[in-house]
């Protein structure tokens, strides 16, 4: 339920959002900085194939019902133009 | 052969204890002989929320280190002739019951009754391990706050571990405040925990109430929240199959307000 008059989420909707983050991290049992090791892994191994930047791979969990999904992202360059 | 019943959470805090005094009563009142254990070791509350603390002579741990038999440890409800509660002790040894321990007794319960309701300690230690190890089912009760649910979502993955069917109480919901955006709204809850509602208690003063009376509020008359509690109960043995109202908009949360149940504290 969003405020029209004030543009700003109702708690209502802050509320839900935090907690499927919460859920996602505690569901799957990663603590914040073991996160990041296995980006920062995913993104060496991409590497390896494709040259990237490898600050822009990005991994978020993800929590629908109770099924949790790791979702990678990660920008790869055009073949010649970089 | 009865059914066994753990009410947990979590979180403290959330109304297990109420919960589980007011569904024991309305099962009872609906014929079926029922039997409350309160499983909370070292800090027992069940006796004072039913107002059965004067007449405690034996509790859980003797039943467990037969001390005594279970029969002799039974409290009778005064009000209801079919209700009986199993105290907990106030000794702090969390180690004075197993997993074991409480699948016999449950066992042995369950056989003389139709329903026993097991009252979970808050937390995920050994105190839940011991209350869910005999139950054939689970209830998570739930508030609709952000701490209250990520504590029970845990407790749903470790209900889930150990194959335990679980449905979900939403309790002390304002339909005011779900209307107004500052409240989780019960179909909020359910998409998050991805559970089965059976029940959606309103926030409702007359439950503090009752609780400072030491009577389940079920046995009080029509308050919003002992009517859902009576439904609760009716659903849980299988006599309503009515689908749980949504909170918000409608002539439920209408009369809410009409009462000003809309600014009644939590307890």
């Amino acid at each position: 339920m969003w405020n029209m008059f004030r543009g700003k989420p109702s708690s209502r909707e802050v509320a839900k959002g935090r907690l499927h983050l919460v859920l996602a991290h505690d569901r799957v049992g990663l603590e914040g900085g073991k996160l990041q090791e296995m980006r920062r892994e995913i993104a060496a191994v991409i590497s390896r194939y494709v040259p990237i930047d490898l600050d822009a791979v990005e991994v978020q969990i993800e929590t629908r019902s109770r099924a949790t999904e790791l979702r990678v992202s990660s920008p790869l360059p055009a073949r010649g133009g970089g | 052969m009865g059914r066994a019943i753990v009410i947990t959470s979590g979180k403290g805090g959330v109304g297990k204890t109420t919960t589980t005094c007011n569904l024991g009563a309305a099962i009872a009142q609906l014929g079926m002989s029922v039997v409350l254990i309160d499983a909370d070791i070292g800090l027992r509350n069940l006796d004072v929320v039913m107002g059965l603390e004067n007449r405690i002579v034996y509790h859980v741990v003797d039943v467990v280190q037969r001390k005594c038999t279970a029969q002799k440890a039974l409290i009778k409800d005064r009000r209801l002739d079919n209700l009986w509660l199993l105290p907990a002790s106030q000794t702090d040894d969390k180690d004075a019951v197993t997993p074991d321990d409480m699948r016999k007794l449950v066992g042995e319960l369950k056989v003389i009754y139709d329903y026993v309701l097991i009252d979970c300690p808050a937390g995920i230690e050994q105190g839940f391990k011991n209350a869910i190890a005999g139950a054939d089912e689970a209830v998570v009760v739930a508030t609709p706050e952000v701490s209250s649910i990520r504590d029970a979502d845990r407790v749903v993955g470790l209900l889930a571990a150990q194959d335990i069917p679980t449905r979900l109480i939403v309790n002390r919901i304002s339909a005011h405040l779900v209307k107004k955006g500052d409240m989780l709204s019960q179909a909020d809850v359910i998409e998050i925990l991805a559970l089965e509602l059976i029940g959606a208690v309103p926030l409702d003063e007359h439950v503090v109430a009752s609780t400072n009376k030491g009577m389940p509020a079920v046995l009080e008359g029509k308050s919003l929240a002992a009517r859902e509690f009576s439904r609760i109960a009716r659903r849980m043995i299988g006599l309503e199959t009515e689908a749980v109202r949504e909170t918000g908009g409608g002539w439920f949360s209408r009369l809410g307000r009409a009462l000003g149940l809309s600014s009644a504290t939590a307890a």
